[in-house]
């Protein structure tokens, strides 16, 4: 399949001192206050944030649908404000809340419309075109005009158009919001698919962590109009790692008594949290170096119990996104 | 990459014209049946009543040009509202193209759709009322453009209004009567009346449709005026348009409605 072309420099998108006030009944709300961040070629990055963090506003900045106070947008080391129209050749968006298709004409109508305003020929790129329908199960569809497709296809359709214009950069705002989960997981596989694909530079914004840590490879995160947290998922999540066990064993008549065993758990490992039933025994335990697991095994070992399962607590991006969060909000509350 | 934009615009404006074509035959049956009640009208009461050029062909090339002066900034100006309504604006702004050039290509399109209609509304009122105009399309399609161009001049200015404040229909309705008053500026006694927009569009008008006047008899002072009010008037809604277009941007109003 025909890809965007590829470019040149390393950092494809670099905003530097990104500053927005807006005035709402002679009350000054700041928007966003400082962000800079850059994005490499080909990176799909993520942008989380609770409501009103600025999120939608730094990428309307970026596109130059809001006129930032201050602060530099540079894509492909094109000036955005100096060289809007270069610019936009290089960057594509689904917009919130936005409908960013006609309703009344069909999704094949909408795709070739919004690519060619784009200045991509429908002519020339039918046959990307019909990937992107093949990828996003729209080809059942294309003929049928928007208004007339469930809220999934709809916003499928946004993403055709946005990606049929091959735009090296291409934002998505918020692109799962309101689908159902079948649909979100759709879009997020074709998301996956067009990103390894054809290599392109994708920013997406959204509330569903899920989204972020399926699609994308690095995290930012915007608290009150400044970026708190900017890190690949990977380390994020290895920032929040514990090392939280849960060690299940069955109570049997090889056990040596169990009162003795639970004493000795106690005494070595006074963090830990014990739970009996009739048949089982459940220990809870956040141990404080790598080595003290091999420790209560060795005890447990000893006393003969026979270990059930050995589960270690999964950190995802929600509870690190939360922690960071709360963390944020309590250093400036 | 200007072509391709053009001809993506002039489909889709064409495509979604087709799709609301009840829309548009009720234009054409609305604009008729107000014609023919104010041409019945000014008969029973006397053509002197208006200042149309005095008589009942008067009137007619008055409402030719009140049509395309209306649809001439309704376009513009309600598509904007329109867009900024169902949330497709933000992304015409997207486009490298620019937005002031989709309206404009857009626009282009709708021009020939509505001259069409109104060549149409034209000939059913000739039909129907039995009035003799001089239909020299040589002489009467240049004063068209001008007056339609000047009337985009509005439109674009009306339009950066929408930009900011959305809902602005109500305006609108104002604008349209305001239009009428303008067509009835006696010249005598106002000479400063040439320099406003429309104006001398219709007395060109008069003279060709009514006098069999052709355009290059026109004198050279009224065609220099006529010619310098289409360029001032576009250019003023053009600069106000952008006017709106930065305040809208600054203000983060692109996206709401």
């Amino acid at each position: 399949m025909p890809s965007p072309p590829r470019r040149e420099s390393e950092c494809y998108l670099d905003v530097q001192g990104l500053r927005k006030t807006f005035i709402d009944k002679k009350r000054k709300v700041e928007a966003i206050k400082d962000i800079s961040f850059s994005v490499a070629e080909g990176e799909m990055v993520g942008f989380l944030g609770p409501n009103g963090a600025g999120k939608t506003t730094t990428i309307k900045s970026i596109l130059g649908l809001v006129k930032p106070d201050s602060g530099t947008v540079t894509v492909d080391g094109i000036d955005c404000a100096r060289n809007h129209r270069e610019a936009m050749k290089q960057m594509a968006a689904v917009l919130e809340g936005a409908r960013n298709t006609y309703w009344r004409l069909t999704v094949w109508e909408n795709i070739r419309f919004f690519a060619g305003i784009h200045g991509v020929s429908a002519t020339k790129e039918k046959d990307y075109f019909e990937y992107l329908l093949e990828v996003l199960k729209l080809q059942d569809k294309r003929n049928t005009e928007v208004r007339n497709l469930s809220s999934g296809y709809k916003q499928k359709t946004a993403v055709a158009c946005a990606l049929a214009k091959k735009t090296p950069l291409v934002f998505l705002d918020e692109p799962t919001l309101g689908l159902d989960v079948e649909s979100s997981y759709e879009l997020r596989a074709a998301l996956r698919s067009l990103q390894s694909e054809e290599e392109r530079t994708i920013v997406v914004s959204s509330h569903d962590m899920k989204v972020i840590q399926d699609v994308c490879d690095r995290v930012i995160i915007i608290s009150g109009g400044r970026i708190v947290t900017d890190e690949s998922i990977d380390g994020l999540l290895s920032l929040f790692r514990t090392r939280n066990y849960r060690i299940v064993i069955s109570q049997n008549t090889n056990m040596q008594h169990a009162e003795s065993l639970l004493a000795e758990i106690n005494s070595g490992f006074p963090q830990a949290e014990i739970s009996e039933t009739p048949n089982t025994i459940e220990i809870a335990v956040d141990f404080k170096n790598p080595f003290e697991i091999y420790e209560l095994i060795e005890t447990l070992r000893k006393s003969g119990a026979p270990i059930e399962s050995i589960t270690q607590e999964q950190v995802d991006l929600e509870r690190a996104f939360l922690e960071i969060v709360r963390r944020e909000n309590g250093l400036c509350g | 990459m200007w072509l391709i934009a053009l001809k993506a615009s002039w489909r889709q404006t064409f495509t979604l014209a087709m799709r609301y074509l009840f829309n548009f035959f009720s234009a054409v049956i609305t604009m008729y049946i107000v014609f023919l009640l104010m041409f019945y009208g000014v008969r029973a009461v006397g053509a002197g009543a208006l200042d149309l050029g005095g008589t009942l062909e008067g009137l007619f090339t008055g409402y030719i040009i009140w049509m395309i002066v209306l649809v001439g900034y309704q376009d513009l100006a309600y598509n904007v509202a329109s867009e900024a309504q169902t949330g497709t604006l933000e992304q015409l702004y997207l486009s490298p193209v620019g937005y002031k050039w989709l309206a404009f290509f857009s626009q282009s399109l709708n021009s020939l759709l509505n001259l069409a209609m109104i060549s149409v509304i034209t000939a059913i009122m000739m039909f129907t009322t039995g009035q003799k105009l001089n239909l020299d399309m040589l002489s009467i399609l240049p004063v068209f453009i001008a007056v339609y161009i000047q009337a985009c001049g509005l439109g674009f200015a009306l339009a950066g209004l929408a930009l900011i404040f959305k809902r602005i229909q109500s305006f609108f309705q104002i604008v349209t009567f305001g239009v009428i008053g303008l067509f009835m500026i006696p010249w005598a006694s106002f000479p400063w009346a040439k320099y406003l927009p429309f104006t001398m569009g219709q007395h060109l008008l008069q003279e060709i449709m009514m006098k069999g006047m052709k355009i290059t008899q026109a004198p050279a002072g009224h065609l220099t005026v006529f010619a310098a009010v289409t360029v001032v008037y576009l250019g003023a809604g053009l600069g106000l348009f952008a006017l709106a277009e930065n305040k809208a941007k600054a203000m983060g109003l692109l996206g709401q409605y």
